[in-house]
């Protein structure tokens, strides 16, 4: 899996291609906790190029999503292809985590 | 219509995932599964295949896991074997879905997608071996 990391106005911004699972959960987690603990209070991930997400995907979400809120900050989710989005309503993590149709959409949100 | 089986094996890493990927992927070219399927066959596979390597040895030895498909009219079976403790996914206590970020628990998790996605399952210990047995209704997943 590619993870790019881009900053745009205060936003970190990960954009995922290939496959989140257990395999390579745990070099997106490694990423995206780094930049939690150098002070990022804002960040988006974009979905668009993701082609699968098992819960060891999920999993790395939602710590990410807990911990951003101890700080105070916000996580927005966008561009998730069906099967991928589909994953997160069986899980019922739709329910809370805050996914949007697209990167606007996203970025609009802070 | 005879019925056909596909097997092959994996070796107890996380790292053949993506053979399990380049399998399906190849078979649902080959017989014509819809994308979907083929996602919703993967993602149950996995969830199962990542248990059994995070919980299921209690030594260190390379072991084999043994996916076999077998296609019907009107669903697909898959079957999972392996050599590891037992384990019945059935009687697994799943989580509470309907939460909130701070209560969410992930314990469990992929059990539970796994359990969601199959119509089916079946559990046996076989000597030292968990079989279990997995079907999947194909009529309502023709898009």
């Amino acid at each position: 899996m590619e993870i790019i990391e881009e900053k745009q106005s205060g936003i970190n911004i990960f954009k995922l291609n290939g496959r989140l699972d257990s395999n390579t959960s745990q070099g997106f987690e490694q990423k995206i906790f780094q930049a939690i603990s150098d002070g990022s209070k804002n960040l988006v991930v974009d979905f668009k190029d993701l082609d699968y997400i098992s819960s060891a995907g999920l999993r790395v979400i939602l710590k990410a999503t807990k911990a951003i809120k101890r700080e105070d900050g916000r996580i927005m989710l966008c561009s998730m292809q069906d099967y991928v989005k589909e994953v997160f309503e069986i899980a019922g993590f739709d329910s809370f985590l805050p996914i949007v149709a697209t990167m606007d959409d996203a970025l609009k949100a802070f | 219509m005879a019925k056909k089986e596909y097997s092959f094996e994996l070796k107890s890493s996380l790292s053949e995932l993506d053979n399990l990927c380049l399998n399906l992927e190849t078979l649902g070219e080959k017989i014509g599964l819809p994308k979907k399927l083929v996602f919703e066959i993967n993602l149950a596979l996995d969830e199962l295949f990542t248990n059994i390597i995070s919980y299921g040895f209690s030594d260190e030895d390379e072991h084999t896991i043994k996916v076999t498909i077998t296609p019907q009219n009107d669903e697909i079976c898959l079957c999972i074997e392996d050599d590891g403790i037992p384990f019945n996914p059935i009687e697994f206590d799943t989580p509470d879905v309907a939460c909130s970020v701070e209560n969410c628990k992930v314990g469990g998790l992929g059990i539970h997608i796994m359990r969601k996605l199959m119509d089916d399952i079946c559990y046996q210990r076989c000597g030292d071996k968990n079989i279990l047995t997995l079907k999947k209704n194909l009529a309502k997943d023709e898009t």
